[in-house]
């Protein structure tokens, strides 16, 4: 296999004490106004290491998916910081924010992750063709091959299952290498033979290659394949779980009344 | 229901305020067409009114031609009546006044040298002092008394600084003479009769003047008060000559006001055609606009069924968002009618069509009309849509939406559409072949009916081969830009019909103005050998002839008059030459009898078609009738290839002038020997008095020629240019709606690192394809239509077909910067979309 020099050079010399993949300083993210405001985000404060896989998870509304997209740049939050890598994206405008999420962030949805006019193989190499750069043809042959979707390559998304659409997914957010992916509930709208090949799947790729990976979920079992569990409720981050099990994010999650 | 279908129409502002808006314009066209044509009639009618107010009668000679127009061409095609008449009339009791009066062609020359007023705008009268009997009114100064005074039109005196007791220089039939201004005068109220220029003079000059001493054009009587006028009228009868007629001045009012009433409704009927177009463009946007309304509403819509709706309620409700659409729009277009009346009119008056300005005229009709119209499109054209938001089943309420797209169109409508488009080429291949442009009218009907049936199946495959070079320049958005145009091939096609509208009869004027221009020049270059012509405002002086003969190196001069006669019981034009040294002056293919001998003889030539049409021969006679001197017969001495400068019949200038009062001279041809240099500053110097000749060379004459044709082709491309913008708005409106309905995959694009700029670069090239997409399919259609039309004029006017093809090409592009046009505001809005709230929408 011929790799991209440089994207195996950053995932492996920056394993150890390297800054981590992403962070988040006194995050808040607050709406509306006076007796009416609503805190998504209260204070913040985490870490996603690299060649980690992070589940994010808490109760519906405690802000899971506002950190992540504040995080990822997709959102702008009240106050306080966020780093990808060394990076305060704070500080980059619309045109750098784009320029970041196309060059170092892999994105997979619950849903409509897919462009669809444009063939399975040309939703994957999308974020190359947007920054008109050649893709890395091996690693593409190999990421297909791994994902079991070679001769889906020329459908259209609407001719193809659920479970095939999260996987194509899956292969664009990693086919630029990204210093991250946020996969946000990506097993949502799967039923759970899809989900268990997409989340061995994803485990594979942070084992296998290195790769960072932050998940929003709110289904222990997805969770449990990650190497680390945040736990969010009321905009605050309130534990976490190394090397979780199903059960054991089943009973932090009962506690959170979740 | 009723709060579900204006509900509907509040969350869909901006969409309905464009879709409106291709409304709002074709009825503010509509109102402004009415409300001009009506201001116009207005204004001639107050005009007719103020001339016959006072007249009891008018005496004249009887018109002797059928069709010819009564009021207008009175003096031309009546004999003049003999000035004795006026002594026996006066002498009738009842009778308190009758006063004899002429007119003729009298036109003012500027201090600068130049003429006052234009073309047939300019008019000499014997001035009758009594007020009760003219419409002129003395303002200031005093009547005309001897040979050498003139009275002038107020409105001539103001604007070119003359003043009484001035000297001013006047152009007569015959030399040009210089007057003393002895008065002002205005017609009725009006500083001059609606624009035309006014000289008034004593009565014996102007009918020295005019060539009609002893003579009258017509004698006016007031009757006493108290007299019985149908007796009197009787009587006045009885004391007349025979081919003298009296009829009362409401008569003559009415017949003036008929003439100016056709001429009016002809330019009323030519726009209102225009905005015709213009509604029919605005239907396409309309019809598109709530086809993508109704499908993306398809849920909610199977909702209200789920709920308890029933059809009728859910088509009515559709309808009702129409109905309530097309008053709106057509309410605003009302009043921006009447803004355009006045647009209107300055753009006439830009294109040389001068008319009198007058208060504006907003008849009841104009707004039943214009609302009648504007809501009646608007609901014709969504009923289609409203039955496919009919036959949605409330099942798909609860079924994830999905859209129609890539619907396979239904083989039927390929069918019929393929059928109309074989009817529609045959039936204009035939009228080409028979020469028929009334066939090739209808056959173009038919292919535009086909087009729009059809246009839908090559919308993909053409959308994607125009999309092939945006998408290699500008990579992914360019790509994605044609993807989206070919997703939904009816969308493009409904999209661009409107463009393919507009741009083929913009085409089509192009191919057959240009055929018609390069027509002219050949025409000339074939008929006419004379290096130079003299052309006036259809009014040359009958000593300029004369003048140009004796100056050096003329070799031939030829004389052209033309008038109207009734052949064979239909009005017709006639020409005639002065037929000494025509060969030198003219082209004539003679091709059986003989030509200058014998026009000479005051035979009749004709050409070829009317000889083959009317089956005459060398050697027939004919049954002709003139206006001066009534009924004769006339012989066929030549027949001669179809000539544009002389028309389809042509006889001697003797005889012409024999049986004509004393014509105005159409045209002189002049030729010069070889090597005669300058002679074109010589003319202007030896007919520097005759400020109204247009003396042109050969080659200016061609381009003149092309120069007034382009001109009318301005005229109706401006119009057209409406048309094209409404086609315009449906693709802004699309595009909207698109954007609108693609939030989701925008966002999607904008995540994964789409740049603004390459967002609207996407949009910019969907854009494009459509408006390409419809102008070339456009200009297809309209260079089709555009070269049978001119081929079925072929044995008239038009002789070459010419495809003006950078035109056509410069069409194209300019399609496709209106496109990119088109695309700005869209764009903006697809690159501004807050790409979190474009992915957690829904």
């Amino acid at each position: 296999m011929s790799e991209r020099p440089l994207g195996e050079l950053t995932a492996s010399s920056q394993q150890e004490p390297a800054s981590p993949a992403a962070r988040a300083a006194e995050l808040t993210k607050t709406y509306g106004m006076g007796d009416a405001i609503v805190r998504a985000l209260d204070g913040v404060d985490v870490e996603f290491e690299r060649a980690r896989f992070t589940a994010v998870m808490g109760p519906s509304g405690s802000g899971k998916s506002t950190l992540m997209h504040c995080m990822a740049g997709l959102d702008v939050p009240t106050s306080g910081r966020s780093f990808i890598g060394d990076q305060e994206i704070g500080l980059l405008d619309d045109a750098g924010l784009t320029q970041l999420r196309r060059d170092r962030i892999g994105f997979v949805f619950q849903s409509f992750n897919l462009v669809p006019t444009l063939t399975a193989a040309e939703n994957i190499t999308l974020p190359a063709d947007l920054a008109a750069v050649e893709i890395d043809r091996a690693w593409f042959d190999s990421l297909v091959a791994q994902l079991g979707i070679a001769d889906r390559l020329s459908h259209r998304p609407s001719e193809l299952s659920g479970g095939q659409q999260q996987r194509i997914a899956c292969a664009r957010a990693m086919i630029g290498r990204p210093e991250l992916i946020f996969a946000d509930e990506p097993t949502g709208n799967l039923d759970s033979n899809s989900s268990a090949e997409l989340l061995a799947f994803v485990r594979g790729a942070v084992s296998e290659h290195g790769q960072s990976i932050v998940m929003v979920t709110h289904d222990p079992r997805a969770a449990s394949y990650a190497d680390r569990v945040v736990f969010l409720a009321d905009g605050r981050v309130v534990g976490e779980l190394i090397a979780p099990t199903a059960d054991a994010v089943l009973e932090q999650m009962k506690q959170l009344g979740g | 229901m009723r709060k579900v279908t204006i509900k509907g129409l509040l969350a869909r502002k901006l969409r309905l305020a464009l879709t409106a808006l291709a409304i709002v314009l074709g009825v503010m066209f509509v109102t402004g067409t009415l409300v001009l044509g009506d201001t116009l009639n207005r204004t001639f009618d107050n005009l007719v009114g103020t001339v016959y107010e006072h007249v009891s009668f008018e005496i004249r000679g009887r018109a002797t031609l059928k069709g010819v127009s009564n009021g207008v061409d009175s003096t031309v095609n009546r004999r003049p009546i003999p000035q004795s008449i006026v002594a026996s009339v006066r002498r009738i009791p009842g009778v308190q006044f009758a006063y004899g009066s002429v007119e003729g062609y009298a036109q003012f020359v500027a201090r600068d040298g130049n003429t006052i007023g234009g073309t047939g705008s300019s008019a000499g009268f014997s001035f009758d002092p009594n007020p009760k009997l003219s419409a002129l009114r003395l303002v200031a100064g005093r009547a005309p008394t001897t040979g050498h005074e003139v009275l002038m039109d107020r409105a001539t005196a103001t604007n070119y600084h003359f003043a009484i007791g001035d000297t001013v220089r006047v152009l007569l039939p015959g030399p040009p003479q210089t007057f003393t201004i002895t008065g002002i005068v205005t017609f009725g109220s009006d500083d001059n009769l609606a624009g035309e220029t006014l000289a008034g003079f004593y009565l014996p000059t102007a009918q020295k003047l005019f060539n009609l001493a002893g003579y009258y054009d017509t004698i006016n009587v007031l009757a006493a008060p108290g007299a019985d006028n149908v007796a009197l009228q009787r009587v006045i009868a009885r004391v007349l000559p025979p081919g003298v007629e009296v009829v009362s001045g409401q008569t003559v009012a009415n017949e003036l006001y008929q003439t100016i009433n056709n001429a009016l409704s002809f330019l009323s009927s030519a726009l209102l055609i225009f905005a015709f177009i213009a509604l029919f463009v605005g239907a396409f946007t309309i019809f598109n606009t709530f086809s993508i309304t109704v499908g993306q509403r398809t849920r909610e819509l199977a909702l209200l069924r789920v709920i308890g709706a029933s059809r009728g309620q859910v088509f009515r409700s559709v309808l009702g968002e129409a109905a309530v659409m097309g008053l709106a729009a057509s309410l605003i277009g009302l009043g921006l009618g009447v803004v355009a009346a006045i647009g209107l009119k300055a753009l006439l008056k830009a294109f040389s069509i001068t008319l009198p300005s007058a208060p504006l005229v907003f008849e009841a009709r104009t707004p039943v009309v214009a609302i009648a119209l504007g809501v009646g499109v608007t609901v014709l054209s969504a009923i289609v849509p409203a039955r496919r938001a009919v036959r949605i089943p409330p099942v798909a309420a609860l079924v994830e939406h999905s859209e129609h797209e890539g619907q396979s169109m239904r083989r039927s409508r390929v069918a019929a559409g393929a059928c109309a488009l074989v009817a529609g080429i045959v039936a204009t291949v035939a009228g080409v072949i028979d020469g028929s442009t009334l066939l090739v009218g209808l056959g173009a009907v038919a292919v535009f009916i086909a087009a729009g049936m059809l246009v839908p199946v090559v919308a993909r495959p053409l959308s994607g081969v125009l999309g092939r070079p945006l998408a290699a320049m500008l990579g992914t958005p360019g790509r994605l830009g044609r993807e989206n145009s070919m997703r939904s091939p009816r969308r493009t096609a409904q999209t661009a019909g409107a463009l393919m509208v507009g741009l083929a009869l913009v085409s089509t004027v192009a191919v057959l103005g240009n055929s018609l221009a390069a027509s002219a020049k050949a025409n000339v270059d074939s008929a006419l050998k004379a290096g130079y012509i003299i052309g006036g405002s259809d009014s040359i002086s009958t000593s300029v002839p004369a003048i140009v003969y004796r100056l050096p190196g003329v070799t031939a001069t030829t004389v052209v008059f033309k008038g109207d006669f009734d052949v064979r019981g239909s009005l017709s034009s006639l020409a005639a030459v002065s037929t000494a040294g025509l060969s030198q002056t003219v082209d004539l293919h003679v091709i059986a009898g003989r030509g200058t001998a014998a026009m000479a003889a005051g035979q009749l030539l004709v050409d070829t078609n009317t000889a083959s049409s009317d089956h005459l021969h060398i050697g027939s006679e004919v049954p002709v009738t003139f206006a001066q001197t009534g009924p004769t017969t006339m012989r066929i001495g030549g027949i001669y290839k179809y000539n544009p400068l002389v028309g389809s019949f042509v006889t001697g200038a003797g005889f012409f002038v024999s049986h004509f009062n004393h014509p105005l001279i159409d045209g002189v041809l002049v030729s010069t020997a070889s090597g005669t240099r300058h002679f074109e500053q010589t003319l202007e110097r030896a007919l520097g008095a005759y400020a109204n000749l247009n003396i042109q060379s050969r080659a200016q004459f061609e381009r003149s020629e092309q120069k007034s044709l382009n001109q009318l082709l301005g005229l109706v491309y401006v119009l057209l240019a409406l048309a094209v913008m409404i086609a315009l708005i449906g693709i802004v409106n699309t595009l909207m709606l698109s954007v609108f309905e693609r939030t989701h995959e925008i966002g999607l694009l904008r995540a994964v690192g789409m740049k603004r700029r390459q967002v609207r670069a996407m949009i910019r090239s969907e854009s494009v394809i459509i408006a390409l997409f419809g102008a070339i399919v456009g200009v297809v259609i309209g260079t089709g239509l555009g070269i049978a039309l001119a081929s079925s004029l072929r044995q008239s006017s038009v002789t070459q077909i010419a495809v003006p093809l950078p035109s056509l090409f410069g069409f194209l592009v300019l399609s496709a910067l209106l496109g990119l046009a088109a695309a700005s505001w869209p764009g903006r809005r697809a690159s501004k979309l807050d790409v979190l709230a474009a992915i957690a929408s829904e």
